[in-house]
């Protein structure tokens, strides 16, 4: 479906010297500084898959979606998008993709909103039953209608990314690619994106790469992780296996001991060195222990042995956390990423 | 026949943008009467001053009152016809590079090129143009006793597009620049000016202006060459004006591809 084989860009900054004298010099002999900003990535997305590409800023997605998008083409390496490098077909690739890039926009910023939709009809030769149930969608989820006939311009940001999401979508696209789609949406309409796109993916097996810094979206999206730091990628697979390879997980309980937490949370530590306790809400105490050195099993142990337990329960590790330490293990480098914009 | 079929396609698709351009032209009725007004008085001075030149003198480099008038109302015919379809080239010079908004036309099934001129068909100064030098051209024609021959009239329609051709080449080159420079406003401002000088007669200005008039930034052959064949019968100039305007339009869009491919490698 979506493939990219030993995928490289490449980009030649122009070095500044310091100074007049320094930017005179540069007129003349132009030194260039090569950033790499995707590096020999390879990844397979499978068509009907909802994969959050996640990455910390730089680790470079946005150029990485911008080669699958048809925006740029690759140093080296390739990229297929439904069989097709998008660089070279890219009108062809147009018809099967939808997208949205956060801050910037793609309508027609004088036109109201149904001026720019039914330029887009017209554009991607959309049949007209796909229209009208896309645009009824439109009104139940996202309440278009109330964007009125007021200019794309005059719009709020949230007014404007609703437009944005409801474009990529309006010509039933196989796949959309989404960078940053939530920006400046509150909850209710955060929601109503996420049940859009579901619904999308339900009924039409629409594959979804998004890319965002709102945890919840991809919690509520995507099924599938595509991580990269820093060009390559770090890992790939369901969401599952991703909160799985988190090496700190916790437990949480609840006990009958008269007992000051600080001085629960003290025996913990002493009994299992490593393991770090602090007092959590209701009286009970929460527990974080690295993966490597515990299993789940005997932390429970020793919390059976020492405490009258009253309840207990291991909550999933957040997606968060997991990210954070993703992007932490690979931080000692000194970051040579370039965010390309 | 797929290329029959794209062209059909890219008719019908200019005929619904152009609907939407007019339509927008009524809904900013505020934009267009301020825009038509402003170039009434641009046009209405320049008018005057050339009125102003010729109570002096009966003839500059060769050229009546009226004949003048015919070459300054002509000029803006093909100016007009360019303005209406290729204003957003002005948008590309500014910022579309600038601010990274260049990529929806990039994502779209239509060609970059047609995406980019499309957003805005018909821009309001057009139609004052087109007008205005309608005008001009009628007034001064039918004071001058002109009566063109058939082929003058066959031909007339013909020498306003390929001078619109070339205003739009020009423009073309210059705003694609922006895709190295990030924005080219500059250079496009000052080409703009230098075609100002295409109406009035070339006769008037230094060889050296005139040379670049004719064979550099060619809009000696937007408004001259036409006029001296229409109010004389000569051709000696008028004879290039396909070579020159296919050769503007080849060099502008091998710029356009080229920044478009630099585009690609560059991102920004």
């Amino acid at each position: 479906m979506i493939v990219a084989h030993e995928l490289v860009k490449e980009f030649r900054i122009p070095e500044r010297r310091p100074g007049l004298a320094g930017s005179l010099a540069t007129l003349f002999t132009r030194r260039y500084r090569v950033t790499r900003a995707v590096d020999r990535v390879s990844f397979e997305i499978p068509a009907g898959s909802r994969t959050a590409y996640i990455g910390a800023n730089g680790a470079g997605k946005s150029t990485t979606i911008k080669m699958l998008t048809g925006i740029m083409t690759p140093t080296s390496g390739y990229c297929r998008v439904r069989g097709i490098e998008p660089y070279r077909h890219r009108q062809r690739n147009a018809r099967s993709i939808g997208v949205v890039f956060g801050q910037r926009s793609q309508l027609w910023w004088d036109l109201s909103v149904p001026d720019s939709f039914r330029i887009l009809r017209r554009i991607y030769d959309i049949p007209d039953h796909v229209y009208r149930r896309n645009l009824a969608r439109y009104r139940e989820l996202l309440d278009i209608d109330a964007l009125g006939t007021t200019p794309v311009r005059q719009l709020s940001l949230g007014q404007r990314m609703r437009a944005e999401i409801a474009a990529s979508l309006l010509h039933d696209p196989a796949v959309v690619f989404w960078d940053e789609p939530t920006i400046g949406l509150d909850m209710v309409l955060k929601e109503a994106v996420r049940e859009l796109v579901n619904r999308a993916h339900r009924e039409l097996g629409t594959t979804v790469v998004l890319t965002s810094h709102d945890i919840a979206d991809i919690a509520a999206i995507c099924d599938s992780a595509l991580v990269v730091d820093r060009g390559r990628v770090v890992h790939q697979g369901s969401i599952q296996d991703l909160l799985r390879s988190a090496d700190r997980r916790s437990v949480l309980f609840d006990h009958r001991d008269r007992l000051a937490a600080d001085a629960v949370c003290a025996t913990v530590e002493r009994g299992l060195p490593g393991v770090r306790a602090v007092p959590a809400d209701g009286g009970r105490v929460h527990v974080d222990y690295p993966a490597a050195e515990f299993t789940s099993r005997q932390v429970l142990a020793f919390l059976l042995d020492h405490f009258d337990l009253a309840d207990c329960y291991a909550p999933e590790p957040d997606l968060e956390d997991v990210l954070r330490q993703i992007y932490g293990r690979q931080r000692p480098a000194a970051p040579s990423g370039v965010s390309a914009v | 026949m797929s290329a029959l079929r794209t062209a059909a396609r890219y008719a019908r698709l200019s005929w619904f943008l152009g609907g939407v351009g007019l339509h927008r032209l009524v809904t900013y009725r505020l934009d267009f009467l301020l825009g038509a007004g402003a170039f009434l008085v641009r046009v209405g001075v320049q008018t005057a001053v050339v009125g102003l030149v010729f109570r002096q003198v009966p003839a500059v480099g060769g050229w009546s009152y009226h004949e003048v008038v015919f070459l300054l109302g002509f000029s803006l015919l093909p100016r007009g016809l360019d303005h209406l379809f290729t204003d957003q080239l002005w948008e590309l010079g500014r910022k579309l590079v600038q601010r990274g908004e260049f990529y929806r036309h990039l994502v779209r099934p239509v060609s970059p090129l047609f995406s980019l001129l499309s957003e805005r068909f018909f821009h309001p100064d057009g139609f004052g143009e087109l007008i205005v030098g309608g005008v001009l051209v009628g007034w001064s024609g039918s004071r001058l006793g002109l009566d063109p021959t058939a082929t003058q009239w066959a031909l007339a329609p013909l020498l306003v597009v390929c001078g619109a051709l070339i205003h739009t080449a020009v423009k073309l080159l210059f705003s694609s620049l922006s895709f190295w420079t990030v924005t080219s406003l500059p250079a496009m401002y000052a080409a703009n000016q230098v075609s100002e000088f295409a109406a009035y007669p070339l006769d008037i200005y230094h060889p050296t202006l005139r040379s670049l008039l004719t064979w550099v930034l060619p809009f000696a052959f937007t408004s001259y060459a036409p006029c001296a064949y229409l109010l004389t019968g000569d051709a000696d100039l008028l004879v290039w004006l396909p070579a020159v305007t296919a050769g503007a339009l080849a060099l502008a869009l091998a710029v356009w591809r080229r920044g478009l491919s630099t585009h690609e490698t560059t991102g920004s």
